[in-house]
């Protein structure tokens, strides 16, 4: 059973295509990452898949149905920026948004939803009073309080602290062992690497990652040194197969070309100054996500650079 | 359906609910009737501060100007009052100024501008002249109308009045009365007609009394046929008066808060989770439900309370059941028609600013029959109230308040404006549900009018 079936989608607003092409199934009990630069259609994939757009091509089925509106009170969809009536009471919105899903009498959830996320005091509070990370968890519960088989989350992490980006991972964790599917969308690498049993990424409305993260990581094999100096500013240039050096302060990351030997790195690394960490990596997924939105910006390897486009998937 | 009742009861609590809705309910009458009320406490209110004036007396002798003197000296000693209210009025200082030299036409064109210039620097409030001609007797007017008016415009007025204070006909009433009457008393003295004879022909020509009243009725308590009381009258005119003028209310303070809420919906982002769980029609027809609701609460308190008022002090004539059926069916009808023009213009703006200067067209459209309100209801069966009243956005006025003005009209004609109306409002809120459809998403800028019928006609 599939939670999501997207197959030859595209979504045109005037001249600008939003969305093209795309085909993608998310498995039911899944948490799936939406990557992707700023505007290049996540947001519009999942207003497609919550029907409130909808394709000029192409078809989608949610949770098997593919007509309009059957399956909308078995979704719960969080929307990139806070939809909440700012003149009314916490209690009140969320029970208003319950209701709306079919939920005939969900205090008792709504109490424990906002215990968990440190808001009881809040509960009789107006919206208007609470800061962007209360709402941000408000509208969370408002998401999931119908318990829906199906959870949308565009950005979900933005505007939060680290303590309450944890205990949103945990829900988000929990969710899923209660059998939901879940798919976000995000700017924050880590949280996908650590959170997503499928990441999908699109780049000006075309897909080009789609699969586990390992799947991905293996396309682009072990060509990442993490390397560590001792005597800050050492000049890396003119090293032996290393096409981009970047600097993360701690420690600097290290580009090797396809058949580039590490070991040659090394030794022309040992001159320069001592060497505390040496690591041959795969990619992060931050990487691949910079090498593939920017890759104007790297020296000159067109070889390299195509690895990330399209038939990334393995 | 489930879901637009949740839609429409929170609409309606997040507008019944709100300190500002609950106080115009109580000030909205009070502001209403405030106008009314300050006119009656304040009307009789005027500058007090001593007023100066000239007259220039042409006619032979001169003593009509000095006639006005000695009475403005009078009435200044004895504390000018009005005779009526009893209110302080100002006292009149009178100058005397004799005509110039040159007594021709062109002469007293330059005496009329000299004085001007005194009033414009404000040393004169305004000045009167009497002309020689004052004393002669007018020949009797041509007896056709046309004639005779073209005669007073070649004939200058014996006594004119000249001022900047065109409203204010304090001292030009006083000074006419007072002038007319010295007059009089010459001409009379000049036919050579006695004191007696002149009361007698002044009683003959007293004008015969006359009353205007209201339909006799039985007196409830003795059987007896009586007059109405003089009140009946002014309630006739009162309550379709009133009718039309509470539907253009409920409209207003009813609908136009849908525009509000949508544009807050857009510009907050809730419209997007609302449409997670509805479909975009369902989320207006919510709306809509939930503004009747408000316009109910509005009904209820007002009409409701003026019904049971009429009925406990005896005026029930005046407000029938019937109309108030009608009231109510006119008043969910131009709800839900003017809340679907304004939902549809709230959908296509992104900002409150944007959607105001949006929203005067249907504005325009609601004031129209405020405007003609009280020909139609003078006259309401001229062929112009008739068919005004049939235009739909003006029915819910125009019909209600020609229904309540004694004795009603035809029946066909509420029932043909009742079905007018319906189609009307099924097309606005068609065209309105494919606005809201589009625009409700729409983010960064509004949409042109181009853009909105092309929405309306494509989808």
């Amino acid at each position: 059973m599939h939670a999501v079936e997207i197959e030859q989608v595209t979504k045109t607003f005037g001249s600008h295509t939003a969305v093209d092409d795309l085909s993608l199934t998310v498995p039911a009990g899944s948490i799936y990452g939406f990557i992707g630069p700023n505007g290049s259609g996540k947001t519009t994939t999942l207003r497609m898949i919550m029907r409130i757009l909808h394709p000029d091509r192409g078809t989608i089925r949610i949770l098997g149905e593919s007509t309009l509106g059957a399956a909308t009170d078995r979704v719960g969809y969080l929307p990139e920026e806070r939809g909440l009536y700012k003149q009314m009471k916490v209690r009140d919105v969320l029970r208003f948004y319950a209701e709306l899903k079919g939920v005939r009498r969900g205090r008792a959830a709504i109490d424990d939803w906002l215990a968990r996320f440190d808001l009881a005091e809040w509960a009789n509070k107006k919206v208007e009073a609470l800061s962007k990370g209360m709402a941000q968890k408000v509208q969370f519960i408002a998401t999931v309080i119908h318990r829906p088989e199906l959870v949308l989350l565009d950005e979900p992490f933005s505007g939060l602290d680290p303590v309450n980006s944890e205990v949103l991972c945990e829900a988000v964790l929990e969710l899923r062992s209660q059998g939901a599917t879940v798919i976000f969308s995000t700017h924050d690498m880590a949280m996908a690497e650590k959170l997503c049993d499928f990441i999908f990424m699109i780049y000006q409305g075309r897909k080009v990652l789609d699969g586990t993260l390992q799947s991905i990581r293996d396309t682009y094999g072990s060509d990442t040194l993490r390397v560590r100096l001792e005597g800050n500013g050492a000049a890396l240039n003119g090293l032996p197969g290393v096409l981009k050096v970047a600097d993360f302060g701690q420690w600097k990351e290290l580009r090797l070309q396809r058949d580039a030997d590490a070991q040659a790195v090394l030794a022309a690394l040992l001159p320069r100054g001592r060497v505390t960490h040496f690591e041959l990596s795969q990619p992060s997924l931050h990487d691949i996500f910079v090498r593939i939105a920017r890759p104007l910006t790297l020296p000159s390897s067109p070889e390299g650079e195509r690895v990330g486009w399209g038939g990334a998937r393995p | 359906m489930r879901k637009v009742l949740v839609i429409a009861v929170r609409d309606y609590l997040a507008t019944v609910r709100t300190k500002g809705f609950i106080i115009s309910l109580a000030l909205m009458p009070i502001l209403m009737s405030g106008g009314y009320l300050a006119q009656i406490l304040l009307g009789g209110e005027i500058d007090v501060r001593e007023r100066h004036f000239a007259v220039v007396d042409r006619s032979p002798g001169g003593e009509l100007a000095e006639l006005l003197r000695k009475e403005s000296d009078e009435r200044n000693r004895t504390g000018p009052v009005d005779p009526q209210t009893g209110k302080p009025q100002p006292p009149f200082t009178i100058e005397v100024v004799p005509p110039g030299a040159d007594g021709s036409t062109e002469g007293r064109k330059r005496q009329r501008f000299q004085l001007s210039e005194r009033v414009r620097n404000q040393e004169l409030y305004g000045f009167m002249e009497i002309l020689p001609e004052v004393f002669d007797v007018p020949k009797s007017p041509p007896a056709d109308p046309a004639e005779a008016a073209a005669r007073l415009a070649q004939e200058e007025a014996p006594l004119r009045y000249q001022s900047n204070h065109p409203l204010d006909d304090l001292f030009p009433k006083w000074a006419d009365k007072l002038v007319n009457e010295g007059v009089q008393r010459r001409r009379l003295d000049r036919a050579d007609i006695t004191a007696r004879t002149v009361a007698t022909v002044k009683g003959i020509l007293t004008p015969v009394r006359f009353d205007s009243k209201d339909l006799a009725r039985k007196d409830p308590k003795t059987g007896d046929i009586v007059d109405s009381p003089e009140e009946n009258r002014m309630l006739s005119i009162m309550a379709p008066f009133g009718l039309l003028v509470l539907m253009f209310m409920i409209v207003m303070v009813g609908a136009t808060p849908l525009m509000q809420g949508v544009v807050e919906e857009k510009m907050l982002r809730i419209a997007e989770v609302l449409l997670g769980s509805v479909r975009p029609f369902q989320l207006m027809l919510g709306k809509l439900l939930g503004t009747v609701g408000v316009s109910l609460t509005l009904v209820a308190v007002y009409l409701g309370g003026a019904y049971l008022l009429a009925q406990k002090y005896g005026y029930a004539e005046h407000l029938p059941l019937a109309v108030v059926s009608w009231f109510l069916a006119y008043q969910v009808l131009s709800v839900i028609l003017y809340g679907s023009l304004f939902i549809a213009i709230g959908a296509a703006c992104t900002d409150m600013k944007e959607a105001q200067s949006l929203m005067w067209p249907v504005m325009v459209l609601a004031v129209l029959p405020m405007m003609v309100g009280f020909v139609v209801i003078k006259e309401p069966n001229s062929s112009f109230a008739t068919w005004a009243s049939f235009f739909p956005p003006a029915t819910p006025m125009l019909m209600m308040a020609r229904q309540a003005v004694p004795p009603g009209i035809a029946i066909w004609q509420p029932v043909l404006g009742i079905v007018l109306m319906l189609l009307a409002t099924l097309v606005c809120v068609y065209a309105a549900g494919r606005i809201f459809r589009v625009g409700i998403l729409m983010q960064g800028k509004g949409a042109k009018v181009g853009e909105i019928v092309r929405w309306v006609i494509r989808g």
